[in-house]
């Protein structure tokens, strides 16, 4: 249908339209207007991703000058398959609508893995042996060498690509991951280059937050976009978390013995090459005197080795000359590795900040800031002239040049951590150096200060202006949209009390008392048996999963639970986890039904949807805290309230609470799910937690269905239950949830949407 | 539920029902008219939904019921336990089935402990059933249910009928969850391809599983909201369903047994009729008796019967009695639904009781037919009971034409 968005025209592919996505139109287009950044919430399931896309595809088409690009950053591989789809749809309609082809071009980039073509390589499975073997394959020296020699293998299709792909652009139209794959075979070009190729002029690009936020991957991904563009981040709720880890390097013990075996590597091929060949290496002597600018000279393919933010007056300078020829960075690595063995030998936690441990270093061993910032550069540069094609094994020696140039160009915001044990096994050495970032709007200020509009949106983003303040961005539009349903097709319940009145919570105190895990127990249980199909249960953490269950053993109510449901539980192993899901579907599918145990911030919570059968309720055991005593979490604590004025406890209950609200939104994907969501500890029901869970979920949360028992929980359930199996149709939701264009045109619903629009 | 008031238990074991939220007040604060109206509304759907013009209708019925008997049926919240107000219920489903179907047989299955028991099998006989269900109710429910071992079962018995009649499985399902040993897929394409229908009556909540079977099975799958419902759910299963696809239209032969021989008229010829026999619908039992001669013999084989509709068990021979038949025959040609009517001339009465409208009824319709007026209590006895309007039937000439 076509719609009139405050005067645009705006194509929607579809034949109904929910009201909340015309709100959705109508604040993302003032944001647009005002070409500012701004941060919307919208449930999931109420088609967010096609009311974008219908959006900012029809303001291109109407303001070409204003905006040009689409840039549409999406976490998984499947979630940017469906964006596509939506996108084909999209496009589609805009077809057969104006009879012509649209002069629009879309593309999905994703990692080598997801689209190499060659015939070996991409039969690999790791993701790092992919752009191992590739880059061995496409490297300018080794494209080189083949040129002197036949005998050296070469990627017959990225030799396609660089041959004839850059002149010839990709028609317009919507590619995804296999259809840039078709066409790559069809051409005989390579996918992955073509792909990244084609970003500087594609109108609509869809890929990982990584290739945005990762300042070592964007600087080679992204640079080229340009400022009039507008950045979506998908399901953002976790933005700042992915920006942290982007900029944060941890090294074990392990991780620094394999780096000496690395740089006895190095040595000798420096000492080969220089029997042999040692006009390279003065070559190379001379480049890095001219300064790094020279270095980055367009080999894009070698690009698998690229430096973190480097602040753009270092690539200016020259080199250092302690760190110049060869043999002398290679000791200084040396050092460099060594000295951080000796920080590991603690015997307790040692804290201090970047510049605590520049001193350091200088003091013990006399390195220098200065060259400490060049050493991720210099040692891409001295790879590239060793012509080591297999890159592989020198990850964790990439990592440690990472850490030593981010230590030393940034003094700010990070931290520096020395653990000797790990808390659950304090009897175990196990030293780690974590170097972490605290402040999540570094890695993200690029994207917001290049780009005229970034929106960040997602089902739970609530309280919304928690992420204003952390990742430190002022928006123009900060709306939370609620949804409107023709039936109450959510049920959320604070269960606060077992049958025999006993508090239940997960609050350190009583945690481990057993009268709140028989509590547990018996909700569950009494759940299960009421509750069909799927059922999805979230604990505070593994270990507190690992205790309850246990002890739920040794009550019995395990067996009981087995009499109703089958029984699965996530660990931290990706592949066991897997497994239990497949079956647990399974069992949900052929009516067996079963109960899911798992944790959130955990895979199961991330990611994988439970609609329909799949998870018909949801329980929350107790308020997911982040782990408290981390010294990381305490670090990060104490700058968000030193820089930003951010309370303690005010941030652990935000994060606890979007983690809650993600678990508990797992179970509604769409407006003809139903599920049930118990939210089990008594704290839930305090106005402190309850206010920061989405809007969308507190419309539903009913005073009286605040401070429950377990009876009574089951009985709202059942009788619930009841309800939502009544025959549902399409008719019932016309004009209360789902409109056609007259019933959007209708003056009444224009003001009802005005209404909701300004009332946020 | 009529023995709802022995088994009384007491007002703290049964689940918090909050009555006031049904009842809203209207604009002048009153409620009596809302409860009405609610009440009108409802009766008055149903009975519409049910007249859905001339389709092909599969009058000879082979109907297994499968009853779950899991632990879960001892639950309270039907009246006084699941499973004794389902029997309950069904008894009256039997005999409404054997009195709109008369030609159609009937089987009982119980599920529980994971396996399959059949309590009465395929016959055309509403006494065993009802006697049948009435012994059910000592019955001790256990373990789990398996909808799949009872479907096989169920199937293993309708396999055989022949084509053209409708085979149909109807589960009454009060667990959430089934235990069964195989791929239930693996049944649910085996029922498909056997034009077995299954459907499906939830005593809780959605389960998946049980919505897919019916739909694709081509059943319906239904979950009760409390007892009244639940028993018009069941009755709805009483009308015979429209034919899935392939039934392929075959001659059926059928004998008519001639009647009790009350009074010597001469309408039964022979005497050997009437003579005292053994009837073998108690053949087996040991209680059974030397017959007077009140019967129906088979007019292939001569076997006695004491009741109809039967399949003869001597010859096959389907035996049903005149009247039978022509009360199946009004599935076929349904009453259209009356039009509502929102005005009445001031002096009009309801065609069919005579009763006075008084100015503010405001439900009254109208048959498209004859252009009769009748009340709503009228209506629903026409559509459920009487199967002909009584305005038609008493004009001549349009009755004329009907029975043409």
């Amino acid at each position: 249908m076509k719609l009139n968005v405050d005067g645009l025209l705006v194509y929607f592919p579809y034949d109904y339209i929910y009201p909340e996505q015309f709100s959705y139109m109508l604040e993302l287009k003032r944001a647009l207007d005002a070409k500012g950044h701004c941060l919307l919430e919208m449930p999931s399931g109420t088609g967010k991703t096609t009311t974008l896309l219908s959006l900012i595809v029809a303001y291109m088409k109407a303001h070409p000058l204003d905006l040009t690009k689409l840039v549409y950053c999406s976490r998984t591989v499947p979630e940017l398959e469906k964006v596509m789809e939506e996108l084909r749809k999209l496009m589609n309609y805009y077809e057969k609508e104006m009879g012509m082809e649209q002069n629009i071009l879309g593309l999905a980039l994703s990692s080598r893995k997801n689209l190499c073509i060659h015939p070996s390589v991409s039969k690999e499975r790791e993701g790092k042996v992919v752009d191992g073997r590739c880059y061995s394959l496409t490297a300018s020296f080794v494209r080189a060498r083949h040129a002197a020699d036949d005998a050296v293998p070469i990627c017959e299709f990225y030799e396609g690509f660089d041959a004839h792909g850059k002149e010839f652009p990709l028609p317009p139209g919507v590619y995804n991951l296999d259809d840039l794959k078709e066409y790559g075979q069809t051409k005989r070009w390579c996918p992955y280059f073509l792909a990244r190729h084609t970003i500087t002029h594609a109108n609509i690009v869809v890929y990982s937050y990584h290739y945005l936020l990762d300042p070592k991957i964007a600087e080679v991904v992204s640079k080229e976009i340009s400022k009039s563009s507008v950045v979506v981040f998908d399901e953002a709720h976790n933005i700042d978390n992915v920006c942290i880890d982007s900029m944060s390097v941890k090294i074990t013990k392990r991780l620094l013995d394999k780096c000496s075996n690395s740089i006895t590597i190095l040595e000798t091929t420096i000492s080969n090459m220089k029997e042999n060949d040692s006009k390279r290496l003065e070559k190379e002597y001379k480049r890095l005197v001219e300064g790094l600018r020279d270095a980055t000279i367009a080999r894009e393919t070698d690009m698998a080795l690229v430096n973190p933010v480097l602040p753009s007056e270092i690539l200016e300078e020259a080199v250092p000359g302690t760190i110049r020829t060869a043999e002398h960075f290679v000791a200084f690595l040396k050092r460099v590795v060594e000295y951080i063995k000796t920080r590991l030998r603690v015997q307790h936690v040692v804290q201090e900040s970047p510049a605590g441990f520049l001193r350091d270093i200088h003091t013990k061993v006399c390195i220098d800031r200065k060259p400490l910032r060049f050493t991720a550069e210099r040692l891409a540069s001295l790879i590239r002239t060793l012509e080591i094609s297999d890159l592989t094994d020198f990850s964790p020696l990439v990592t440690v040049s990472h850490f030593a140039t981010l230590v030393s160009t940034y003094t700010k915001g990070f931290t520096i951590i020395i653990e000797p044990f790990e808390d659950r096994a304090p009897t175990v050495s196990n030293p780690i150096l974590y170097f972490s970032c605290l402040d999540s709007s570094i890695a993200i200020k690029p994207v917001f200060n290049r780009f005229q509009t970034v929106v960040i949106t997602s089902g739970t983003l609530s309280p919304l202006d928690m992420y204003p303040k952390i990742l430190d961005f002022h928006p123009v539009i900060m709306t939370s949209f609620t949804m409107t349903l023709a039936r109450q097709c959510i049920l959320p319940m604070i269960v606060s009390k077992g049958n025999d009145q006993v508090a239940m919570s997960s609050r350190y105190e009583t945690r481990e008392d057993t009268a709140v895990i028989r509590n547990y127990g018996n909700l569950l249980v009494e759940i299960a048996a009421a509750v069909p199909d799927g059922i999805v249960c979230f604990f505070t953490s593994y270990l507190y999963l690992e205790t309850i269950v246990s002890s739920w053993y040794d009550q019995g109510i395990i067996d009981q639970l087995q009499r109703h449901k089958l029984l699965f539980i996530e660990t931290q192993d990706a592949a066991e986890t897997s497994l239990a899901l497949i079956n647990y579907i399974k069992a949900c599918d052929n009516g067996r039904g079963a109960v899911l145990l798992s944790v959130a911030r955990g895979k199961v919570s991330e990611g994988i949807d439970f609609d329909h059968h799949l998870g018909r309720a949801v329980l929350m055991f107790g308020i997911p805290y982040v782990y408290t005593q981390s010294r990381i979490l305490r670090a990060r604590l104490e700058y968000l309230r030193d820089q930003f004025q951010i309370r303690e406890n005010d941030f652990l209950t935000f994060d606890a609470m979007r983690h809650a609200a993600q678990c508990l939104g797992r179970c509604m994907r769409g407006k003809t799910d139903y599920g049930i969501m118990v939210l089990a500890d008594k704290r839930f029901s305090r106005a402190d937690k309850r206010s920061k869970l989405p809007k969308w979920i507190q419309e539903h949360l009913k005073d009286t269905n605040c401070n429950l028992s377990t009876e009574e929980c089951v009985q709202i359930c059942k009788r619930w239950l009841r309800q939502m199996a009544q025959p549902f149709s399409r008719e019932d939701q016309l004009g209360i949830s789902l409109l056609t264009l007259e019933q959007l045109q209708s003056e009444e619903m224009q003001k009802k949407i005005q209404q909701r629009a300004q009332g946020v | 539920m009529a023995d709802e008031d022995e088994t009384k238990e007491y007002r703290w074991e049964s689940g918090y029902e909050k009555t006031w939220e049904a009842i809203k007040e209207d604009d002048d604060g009153l409620l009596e008219s809302n409860v009405a109206d609610l009440v009108a509304r409802a009766k008055r759907k149903r009975a519409a939904l049910k007249a859905t013009g001339a389709i092909q209708l599969g009058m000879m019925r082979h109907l297994f019921v499968v009853v779950d008997a899991s632990a879960c049926m001892f639950l309270q919240d039907l009246k006084p336990t699941r499973f004794l107000c389902v029997l309950k219920l069904l008894e009256v489903f039997v005999h409404e089935f054997f009195d709109l179907n008369p030609i159609s047989q009937l089987g009982i299955l119980t599920t529980k402990m994971k396996r399959c028991e059949q309590i009465t099998v395929l016959a055309g006989n509403q006494k065993t059933h009802i006697e049948a269900l009435q012994q059910l109710k000592d019955f001790s429910c256990e373990g789990e249910p398996s909808l799949q071992n009872s479907l096989e079962r169920a199937m293993n018995g309708l396999k055989n009928m022949p084509a053209h009649s409708s085979r149909e499985i109807l589960v009454l399902f009060g667990s959430l969850t089934t235990c069964d040993p195989g791929d239930v897929q693996k049944t649910i394409k085996a029922l498909k391809d056997n034009n077995i229908r299954v459907s499906i009556i939830g005593l809780a909540a959605e389960v998946r599983i049980c919505r897919e079977i019916a739909k694709k099975t081509g059943g319906t799958y239904n979950v009760l909201i409390d007892d009244h419902h639940l028993k018009e759910l069941i009755l709805s299963q009483v009308q015979p369903p429209a034919v899935a696809g392939s039934i392929e239209a075959s001659l059926v032969k059928m004998g008519f047994p001639g009647g009790t021989p009350n009074v010597n008229d001469g309408t039964c010829d022979s005497s050997a009729d009437h003579a005292p026999a053994y009837c073998l619908c108690h053949i087996d039992s040991e209680t059974s008796s030397l017959m007077g001669p009140n019967g129906y013999n088979c007019p292939q084989c001569g076997s006695r019967y004491c009741e109809l509709p039967v399949e003869c068990k001597q010859c096959g021979l389907t035996l049903v009695s005149a009247p039978h038949l022509a009360r199946s025959y009004h599935h076929l040609f349904p009453i259209k639904p009356f039009m509502e009517r929102s005005r009445v001339p001031d002096t009009a009465h309801c065609f069919a009781c005579a009763k006075l409208f008084v100015e503010a009824e405001t439900n009254v319709y109208e048959c498209e037919n004859c252009h009769q007026i009748v009340c709503l209590d009228c209506d629903l006895f026409i559509r459920e009971t009487l199967h002909t309007c009584p305005g038609c039937a008493s004009d001549p000439v349009t009755a004329q034409m009907k029975t043409n």
